[in-house]
């Protein structure tokens, strides 16, 4: 194990039961993602990248095979363990529109923290994430009063705000144009830079290869070799 | 079209049963209100026959006609005959006896000359039917011809007729001024002695002249008076008594036979007491159908108000659909027919449900005992009247109607799925036009007017007029308006929390309180449903109890014991009015009845009372009772009542808060001084005395005997004197004020007075007479209260008195207005708990499954499912849990305020104790449990959606 890989897959499958039958989304995926740096995920639909996604970012379980995050088997880990885990170590930007409705841009980007056991700060940590996504003066906004770019950028800045060391991103860009979406990648790019964050991002979005730091592309649930 | 409709229906099935349960409850509900009125107006009307019947002994339901012969003419006659023949199509009832009784009274000579040969006055008659209505004593029935073989007329008599005018079968007597063509007289013959049956109505034409009468049969009266007679003598009299069958009344009836009896006395029938019966039971179907239908206002409105949200819920949820409809190609009608036919078909299948429910329905309105208690077993029987079917219909338009209603008004608000727009922090309609206000300020306004205006309202009452419905409506619209204020305090409330804990909230809690101020309006809806519930059957469950206890402890204080029995004693009355009309002396003596006997009817102890003051019998006699305070008091008229006091401790009982000290205290005083007296408070403030005065007291007694056919009375006197022991406001059966109506109708309140001595000195002054007393009786535990009735019925006892509390409790509970609030009060609270666990329940399911992606993200943050559960624990704390505190605070306040008024409504014009207030303790926890059943149905729901919520499916759905 490299010293600097923060998640290592060995072997993963899955498996997923469909009327009639087995479905094999996943199939023997190795791989090692190194600590601080934008890793890119890529592959047509239906390659396999959320549902990989999802089991590195511990969302879901593997079939069979192992998954490794800083050393730690979290095959072995209960489900409160993995819980524990992804609030505080990980941030999370779902495709879809993820904040929470009830609560207002600083309130869904301070939860994170909240959720994280973080006390001391809050407010600064909350104004400085936001600062970064370019929203440093909308704290006040619901969610419903901004553009799905600007909710995206939102969902980036919760993603960071209580420093996690691993930010999984499915499709981020996915709801926005080329130029706003190649400023989440630049952001990406920054946010390993200046803070050390380990980034996996999915995307089918070509014109975005060039930001990441190492690119693994999916085909129909097996990694393409390079 | 129908095809879809299927589809959609299937698709949202949960829905739909909400929909169809909605439905099913809105038609049962209406439809069983009217079945029920309409049997229980048949029982009303029947009973107040029933009750009068049984008070008088005469048939109530009768008309009765008298008309003259002229001379030379039958016309009057034949006019009236007509008129009778018709009564029963005009009234429309079922006849039961139309007797007609003809009489002519005639000078008649004796012909045997047994005793004198003087001319009498009697009448010859006949009696229509009589034959099945008498019993012979002697002799025969006259024959069918009604001619002796000697050619004389036959006729039988009663057995008071043979003993006053000394007449025998066998005896001829000769008509003096109707003459044969013989130039003889035309000659009676008494055929036989007659008895009319007993407790037979038949009897009760109501005339004098019955007794005076030689009865033959009809066709030998008419031939001989209706004929081709001559001479004077067909002038007679005829006297028609109609006789109908008042257990076949419907209450349906009533206004027509008002209408025809109307008609019937402009041609002079009479018919008082048909008139007073219906009249008394118009003026009680209006005041019990006002009642019940303001009664059963909330419960209507809150099963539409459940069917408008439920509907808007439903098109919320399809809103996408239609809009995919609609894009290709389907009009708005199209859409709007879709509706129709889908509430058509809800409505048919409410219908198809609804109407067998409702008839259940009737069945446990009609046996609601108390509430919540299903005692009374008795059928009521349905009938299908219009009113009936105008109900269904109705309630088949409404239901149609809501449910189409939001595809026409493109719906607003829904209590889940209303759009995160800026509409969320907007305040509801109702908190800018200060509804909650509106309502309080009206609530409060006619609480005020009532609680000023109570002796108003009491007298309203007595007089029979109905209750004001205002009364009812204050006390709805105060809990209304209470509900709406609670919502709007409650964002502030959850608000107040946060912020007292702000720094501390663990970030489940956190997300909760940030969700209840978000969103906390679209749940308004739903906690005022559940407000509503839980104060309304407070306040019913009150109101029901409060009227019932109080009419049940009025009827148990005033009727004082188990069974009171007062035996008519016989005496030597006649004998001793004989011996004074000699100038001789002969004492007056009872034979005292065996007290004894009816230890074996269950009684288990009884005390002997001797009671003065009462009113007179039928016969005449009376006891009656005066005092006066020696130093000044002026004579005034008491109840006198002598008592044993340890005996009388054991068997009577009285509640602490009604005198100052304890009972016993009372009966030890009067125990110590065999000169005691206990007088009534009103006794002391009319005469003014003081605790130790002397009191001269007298017990009068009269007698009557019927010596030589003349009503003669024997009074006797005693007179008595005691000193004042004590002072008391209440006493076992003493009803301190008796309210009665004088001549114009108003109320008129008399004072009673009440003075209590010892047995002792009364049969001390009785001397050697022993005065007749009452027997106030304890029954054992498991005795049969009937049966000292049954005894003294068979074995043909004459009573003077008699009291039986078991059946006069009874009588409340079927009392209509009484049993009637109990049954819908009970009903509206069983519905509206349905209505709210399903509204909770739908409320939740919808709430949580539109926040699924909400729940998959926080998921996705790492939080826990008891996390998660935490925070909706504690919503559903911030809405429902505070809602039901909400909802036993506003209940229990408008019990308090309210239900005294209420009650008032109910109490009888013989109200004596003062009015409580009674909640039951299983009531309330019936209620509790009730709601916290919803809750934790609620709380399984949540877990299993918790549990079963995938955070990958949740997140994905998102991604649509």
């Amino acid at each position: 194990m490299g010293e600097e890989s923060m998640i290592r897959a060995q072997r993963v499958n899955r498996i997923f039961p469909v009327a009639g039958g087995r479905f094999q989304a996943l199939t023997d995926i190795s791989l090692d993602i190194p600590a601080g740096k934008l890793t890119i995920l890529r592959g047509r639909s239906g390659s396999g990248k959320t549902t990989l996604l999802n089991i590195l970012g511990v969302l879901d379980k593997a079939s069979s095979g192992s998954v490794f995050i800083n050393g730690q088997d979290v095959g072995k880990l209960s489900e409160h363990q993995r819980e524990n885990l992804r609030r505080k170590q990980m941030g999370f930007v779902f495709q879809s529109v993820s904040l929470l409705p009830a609560m207002n841009v600083f309130q869904n980007v301070e939860f994170t923290m909240r959720m994280a056991g973080i006390r001391s700060e809050r407010a600064e940590r909350v104004e400085e994430c936001l600062h970064m996504v370019g929203l440093g003066g909308r704290l006040k906004h619901m969610p419903f009063e901004l553009s799905g770019g600007e909710q995206q950028r939102v969902a980036i800045a919760r993603a960071m705000a209580h420093r996690p060391r691993i930010i999984f991103a499915d499709e981020p860009t996915a709801e926005l144009d080329s130029a706003m979406g190649a400023e989440v990648a630049r952001l990406f790019q920054e946010m390993c830079r200046k803070e050390g964050i380990t980034i996996v991002m999915t995307t089918h979005d070509v014109g975005l290869m060039g930001a990441g730091d190492m690119v693994i592309e999916l085909d129909s649930g097996r990694l393409k070799p390079a | 079209m129908l095809g879809i409709m299927f589809q959609k229906v299937l698709s949202k099935k949960w829905m739909f049963l909400c929909l169809l349960l909605g439905s099913v409850l809105l038609v049962a509900t209406l439809v069983s209100f009217p079945m029920y009125q309409s049997a229980v107006f048949d029982r009303l009307l029947r009973d107040e026959f029933h009750t009068d019947y049984a008070e008088s002994g005469v048939w109530p339901a009768a008309l009765k006609l008298e008309a003259e012969s002229q001379f030379m003419s039958h016309d009057p006659i034949l006019k009236a005959e007509e008129i009778m023949a018709g009564v029963s199509d005009t009234l429309g009832v079922e006849t039961k006896e139309n007797i007609q009784f003809y009489y002519s009274e005639q000078p008649v000579r004796l012909n045997s000359g047994r005793t004198d040969a003087r001319t009498h006055n009697m009448s010859v008659a006949f009696l229509s039917d009589l034959t099945e209505h008498v019993t012979m004593l002697s002799g025969e029935m006259y024959s069918e011809s009604g001619i002796s073989p000697e050619g004389s007329l036959e006729v039988i008599i009663s057995q008071n007729m043979m003993v006053e005018r000394n007449l025998l079968t066998g005896d001829v007597l000769s008509l003096m001024a109707v003459r044969n063509g013989l130039n003889s007289y035309v000659t009676v013959t008494i055929k036989g002695i007659f008895k009319p049956n007993e407790n037979d109505p038949y009897w009760d034409i109501g005339t004098d002249e019955l007794s005076n009468a030689m009865l033959m049969p009809e066709t030998t009266f008419r031939n001989v008076f209706m004929g081709k007679a001559e001479g004077n003598y067909n002038v007679f009299n005829c006297i028609y008594a109609y006789q109908f069958e008042y257990e076949k009344l419907e209450a349906s009836q009533a206004s027509h036979i008002l209408e025809a009896l109307k008609t019937l006395e402009e041609e002079g029938c009479q018919g008082e007491t048909v008139r007073r019966l219906m009249e008394t039971f118009q003026t009680e179907k209006e005041l019990i159908s006002a009642t019940l239908f303001v009664l059963e206002m909330p419960v209507l409105a809150l099963l539409m108000a459940f069917l408008i949200m439920v509907s808007r819920q439903m098109y919320e949820l399809e809103k996408n659909e239609i809009s995919v409809i609609k894009s290709r190609g389907s009009s708005g009608s199209q859409i709007f027919r879709l509706y129709l036919y889908q509430s058509v078909f809800l409505t048919a299948s409410g219908v198809l449900f609804g109407f067998p429910l409702g008839i259940l329905f009737v069945q446990g309105l009609g046996s609601a005992s108390n509430f919540l208690e299903f005692g009374l077993h008795r059928n009521l029987e349905i009938k299908y009247s219009l009113t009936v079917w105008m109900y269904l219909a109705a309630a088949a338009v409404i239901t149609v109607f809501i449910m189409t209603f939001p595809a026409i008004q493109h719906s607003r608000v829904s209590i889940v799925n209303l759009k995160q727009n800026r509409a969320v922090r907007k305040r509801s309609w109702w908190e800018r036009f200060f509804l909650d206000f509106v309502c309080l300020a009206v609530g409060i306004y006619g609480y005020y007017n009532y609680s000023h205006n109570q002796t108003a309202l009491e007298e309203n009452v007595l007089t029979g007029r109905a209750i004001d419905p205002l009364l009812y409506v204050s006390s709805a619209l105060f809990i209304v308006g209470l509900g709406l204020l609670f919502l709007r305090l409650q964002p502030l409330i959850v608000k107040l929390i946060y912020i007292l804990g702000q720094r501390f909230w663990h970030p489940a809690s956190h997300a909760s309180f940030i969700e209840s101020q978000r969103n906390g309006r679209k749940q308004q809806f739903i906690m005022l449903f559940l407000i509503l519930t839980v104060s309304l059957g407070i306040f019913y469950a009150t109101t029901a109890r409060t009227i019932l206890q109080n009419a049940q402890n009025n009827i148990a204080y005033l009727d004082g014991v188990d069974v009171i029995v007062k035996e008519n004693w016989e005496n030597n009355a006649a004998a001793v009015i004989n011996y004074k009309s000699h100038g001789m002396d002969l004492p007056l003596n009872y034979t005292e009845p065996d007290p004894l006997k009816y230890y074996s009817l269950g009684v288990k102890s009884y005390t002997k009372v001797f009671y003065g003051g009462g009113a007179a019998e039928e016969d005449g006699s009376r006891n009656s009772a005066y005092a006066q305070v020696e130093q000044g008091g002026e004579q005034i008229p008491v109840l006198l009542m002598g008592i044993h006091t340890r005996e009388f401790g054991e068997n009577t009982w009285i509640d602490r808060e009604l005198l100052e000290e304890h009972y016993y205290a009372y009966l030890n005083a009067l125990a110590d001084n065999q000169e005691g007296l206990l007088v009534s408070r009103n006794f002391q403030t009319q005469q003014g005395c003081e605790l130790g005065d002397k009191v001269k007291y007298v017990y009068e007694s009269t007698v009557t005997a019927v010596v030589g056919g003349e009503k003669c009375s024997l009074p006797n006197s005693y007179a008595m004197e005691g000193i004042i022991v004590g002072f008391v406001d209440y006493w076992p059966g003493y009803e301190p004020v008796s309210i009665s109506f004088d001549y114009s109708g108003e109320v008129y309140r008399q004072e009673n007075y009440l003075v209590v001595a010892n047995t002792a000195v009364f049969q001390e002054s009785f001397g050697s007479v022993r005065e007749p007393y009452e027997l106030w009786m304890t029954l054992d535990e498991n005795a049969d209260a009937g049966a000292v009735a049954d005894w003294i019925n068979e074995n043909h006892v004459s009573v003077r008195k008699y009291v039986n509390r078991e059946a006069d409790l009874r009588r409340a509970v079927e009392e209509p207005l009484l049993q009637g609030t109990n049954g819908v009060l009970t009903m509206s609270f069983l519905v509206m708990i349905l209505l709210c666990a399903v509204g909770y329940l739908i409320y939740w399911i919808m709430s949580i499954r539109s926040r699924e992606l909400a729940f998959g993200t926080l998921r996705a943050f790492g939080m826990h499912k008891g996390e998660l559960f935490h925070m909706l624990i504690l919503e559903q704390i911030f809405s429902g849990v505070l809602s039901i505190f909400a909802g036993i605070g506003i209940g229990k306040l408008t019990s308090w305020m309210f239900v005294p008024m209420l009650q008032i409504a109910y109490a009888a014009s013989d109200q004596v104790l003062p009015l409580r207030l009674y909640a039951h303790r299983e009531d309330m926890l019936r209620l509790y449990g009730a709601v916290a059943l919803v809750m934790a149905v609620c709380l399984i729901v949540l877990i299993l959606l918790v549990f079963k919520l995938n955070v990958t499916k949740a997140l994905k759905l998102g991604e649509e």
